[in-house]
């Protein structure tokens, strides 16, 4: 099984919807796309090996990830829909605000652009408290995380891990729990947490300086952007933002638990 | 005075020989059937060419029937029908008949001895042999037909000592059923009927008209054609698989035209009326056609689509409403799955779908499950899929022998060499995870021992090391 995985606790959500002990998830039959992408469902530089499979989010990734030459990425939806399908209902009453996530690369990557700009562009289109989350490694960045702190509540989800250690397993549950908490989800690049947010009813919303990274071409944003026209903008219109969300989640293609175990290489050891 | 002569050599006749496969079956049998108000006691009928017995006796004792054969043989076994039997060339017939029937075509009409007649010159000689307002049941093979386009073998390469003359399609055969009526028309004669016949000319177990085949329940007759050609090819060497040939064919509207066989019924000038059924199953009409679409196609379409709702919804329908049958023996009209063909035999649930996954792994279908390969593993997905409880995945202790399709054996190759490579790399990924993890188990053992008060030991051995080798130094130099 690969590392990733694990990441953000997702085998171990898994394990729960299939019945199995989610402290100790079983070995995965191939590799899980742990984040929306608008490639083939793995991480940049997974050392990809020819005919397991990828396990996708989206019959829409499944194509993607055919046409660049991968034969068997196989469609099960976002680990998070698993876990909202298990969580209890949220009750909906106190939502407040905006969960805004400032785009992060991930550990080895800089990203170029000014946090104040985004912080104060953020203030001036929010109507209400903002909170920010941060991804881990700026959170723990006492520069970045101060900055953030001066313009409102500043939370962190958890450390997604890495070759299978220090894995906060409960870190879908805590997006989870905020999110609810919020009447609107934002960012300035369209992502999973964006995703996560419009499924569970929060008001999606992607503005801002999208921040590149360092190195990286602007052609890959400009086409996300045209592609799903839908989540961008400051105020979109949430209908049809949400919907598109649940698509790329794969809300209409979950697997049954038996089944999923079947997929997963869980059910005959 | 003896016995009447049953049995009269024409000349042209063929010492020793005897024709294989005759025409026959149950569907011929039931046309025939429907064909006896033209055969009043006392009618002359010529069986021309090589007829199943069977056939020969379903007509009317009554009747005055004459069969035409080529070979010694044959005409020597159909001595003691009761028929009059001539033996010889067709270029030697010289009598007239209010009915002929030559559900065998014309090209096994002629002998070595003789002229060679092509098609339109057998079927002017057939013509010349009725009488005015006879009648002529002719099946006409169709040399672009379904059963042709899926032959491993080259209808134009002789294979047989029957084949002196293999013209295949460049003999004067009309090539669709438009032309077939020109030309029975440009001959004087009147059609009033035309079925198309499935899966083989010989032995037909499905005829349907023309227009029931152009304008019909397509579904369900593309899953009668499917069926039959399933059952007529099981393990036969093919070169691609009939039954979705025959079943695109139908419902793509090009059913008529891919037809194996047309049979017609003609007159010479005026037309006698007579009903025939518009489709005849096995050995008799065949009954309402449901509407709807094979089960089997809507899955398999679902997989190729990747539409995972649709198989989801397919199977879970399919496992509720008629449990006992297989996918190619269900028609889905909406909502409402119902048995095609109640005479096959029942099997359990977790068989059925089994068979729809070997069926699915042997065709090379894409499907939304790639890592599945074998049909085990693919059985207990679809089995999840379709709701069923997790049990041991089943194994099919008799599975139907199908059609041996030399593209599916490409495709099997194909992708055994796909796996083959994958593997290949797959190993070399494990090894060098391997590597990397000894390393790992390395350190966390150096650490362990470090921890575990071992340092001291340790030291002591590399300090060993050390000395051993200063005085390999020292010797060396």
């Amino acid at each position: 099984m690969h590392h990733a995985n694990h990441f953000y606790g997702h085998a171990h959500v898994l394990a729960a919807y299939c019945g199995l002990d989610p402290e100790d998830p079983p070995r995965i039959n191939g590799y899980l796309q742990h984040g929306w992408n608008v490639v083939d469902g793995l991480g940049a530089g997974t050392p990809y090996v020819s005919g397991r499979p990828i396990y996708v989010w989206s019959e829409q990734t499944r194509r993607r990830a055919w046409s660049m030459g991968r034969r068997y990425a196989t469609t099960v939806g976002a680990p998070f829909l698993y876990l909202l399908s298990m969580a209890e209902p949220g009750d909906g009453t106190s939502r407040e605000g905006t969960i805004w996530y400032p785009f992060h690369g991930w550990e080895g990557q800089h990203i170029a652009g000014d946090h104040q700009r985004l912080i104060d562009e953020i203030l001036e289109t929010e109507d209400g408290p903002v909170t920010f989350c941060l991804y881990w490694h700026e959170y723990r960045d006492d520069r970045t995380r101060r900055r953030y702190e001066e313009a409102g509540r500043v939370i962190c989800h958890g450390y997604r891990g890495l070759r299978w250690r220090d894995t906060d397993t409960r870190f879908l549950h805590h997006q989870l729990t905020e999110l609810r908490r919020h009447r609107r989800v934002a960012s300035n690049r369209l992502s999973s947490a964006v995703l996560y947010g419009a499924a569970v009813g929060c008001e999606p919303a992607v503005y801002g300086d999208p921040m590149q990274l360092a190195g990286e071409v602007r052609t890959i944003a400009d086409r996300i952007r045209r592609t799903w026209p839908e989540l961008h903008g400051a105020h979109p219109d949430p209908v049809a933002a949400q919907e598109s969300a649940r698509a790329e989640l794969g809300a209409d293609v979950l697997a049954s638990p038996a089944e999923l175990r079947e997929i997963l290489g869980w059910a005959r050891p | 005075m003896g016995p009447p002569m049953t049995l009269r050599h024409l000349g042209g006749e063929m010492p020793g020989w005897s024709d294989a496969t005759p025409a026959g079956g149950p569907a011929f049998r039931c046309l025939l059937e429907a064909l006896l108000p033209l055969v009043p006691a006392g009618a002359r009928v010529l069986v021309a060419g090589p007829h199943d017995p069977e056939l020969v006796a379903a007509l009317p004792a009554e009747a005055d029937v004459t069969c035409l054969v080529r070979g010694e043989e044959d005409a020597d076994a159909l001595a003691g029908s009761g028929a009059t039997v001539l033996c010889g060339s067709l270029a030697k017939l010289n009598d007239e008949f209010d009915v002929i029937l030559a559900l065998d075509g014309v090209s096994r009409l002629c002998t070595v001895e003789g002229p060679q007649y092509d098609w339109a010159e057998s079927l002017q000689a057939l013509r010349r042999a009725l009488r005015p307002g006879g009648a002529l049941l002719l099946t006409v093979e169709n040399e672009l037909g379904v059963h042709k386009l899926v032959d491993r073998t080259t209808v134009t390469s002789a294979h047989t000592d029957a084949d002196w003359r293999p013209v295949g399609e460049y003999d004067t055969t009309p090539g669709n059923p438009a032309r077939l009526r020109d030309r029975l028309t440009a001959d004087g004669l009147t059609v009033t009927w035309l079925g198309t016949a499935w899966p083989l000319p010989s032995a037909p177990t499905f005829v349907a008209d023309e227009p029931t085949l152009r304008h019909g329940a397509s579904g369900a007759l593309a899953a009668a054609a499917s069926g039959a050609a399933g059952a007529a090819y099981a393990g036969r060497r093919v070169l691609s698989d009939p039954r979705r040939l025959a079943a695109a064919a139908i419902r793509g509207g090009l059913g008529p035209e891919l037809a194996p066989a047309w049979i017609v019924l003609a007159f010479k000038g005026t037309a006698t009326p007579v009903a025939l059924p518009p489709a005849v199953l096995g050995a008799g009409p065949m009954p309402e056609l449901p509407p709807g679409r094979l089960l089997e196609e809507l899955l398999i379409g679902a997989c190729l689509r990747h539409d995972l709702p649709a198989a989801r919804r397919l199977l879970t329908g399919w496992v509720a409403e008629q449990p006992a049958a297989t996918a190619d023996n269900v028609l889905v009209d909406g909502e409402t799955l119902s048995v095609l063909d109640r005479a096959r035999p029942a099997v359990e649930t977790p068989v059925a779908i089994r068979r729809f996954a070997a069926m699915l792994l042997a065709g090379g279908y894409e499907h939304p499950w790639p890592a599945a390969r074998d049909a085990g593993s693919l059985t207990a997905v679809l089995l999840a899929a379709a709701g069923l409880d997790a049990g041991p995945v089943p194994v099919d202790h008799d599975p139907p022998p199908v059609p041996d399709s030399l593209r599916e054996h490409e495709e099997r190759v194909r992708r055994l060499e796909e796996q083959l490579a994958d593997s290949a790399a797959r190993i070399r990924h494990a090894e060098s995870e391997l590597v990397k993890r000894d390393g790992e188990l390395r350190r966390a053992r150096l650490q362990i021992d470090m921890f575990s008060g071992k340092v001291g030991y340790r030291l002591g051995r590399l300090g060993a090391r050390a000395a051993r080798k200063a005085v390999r130094l020292m010797k060396d130099r």
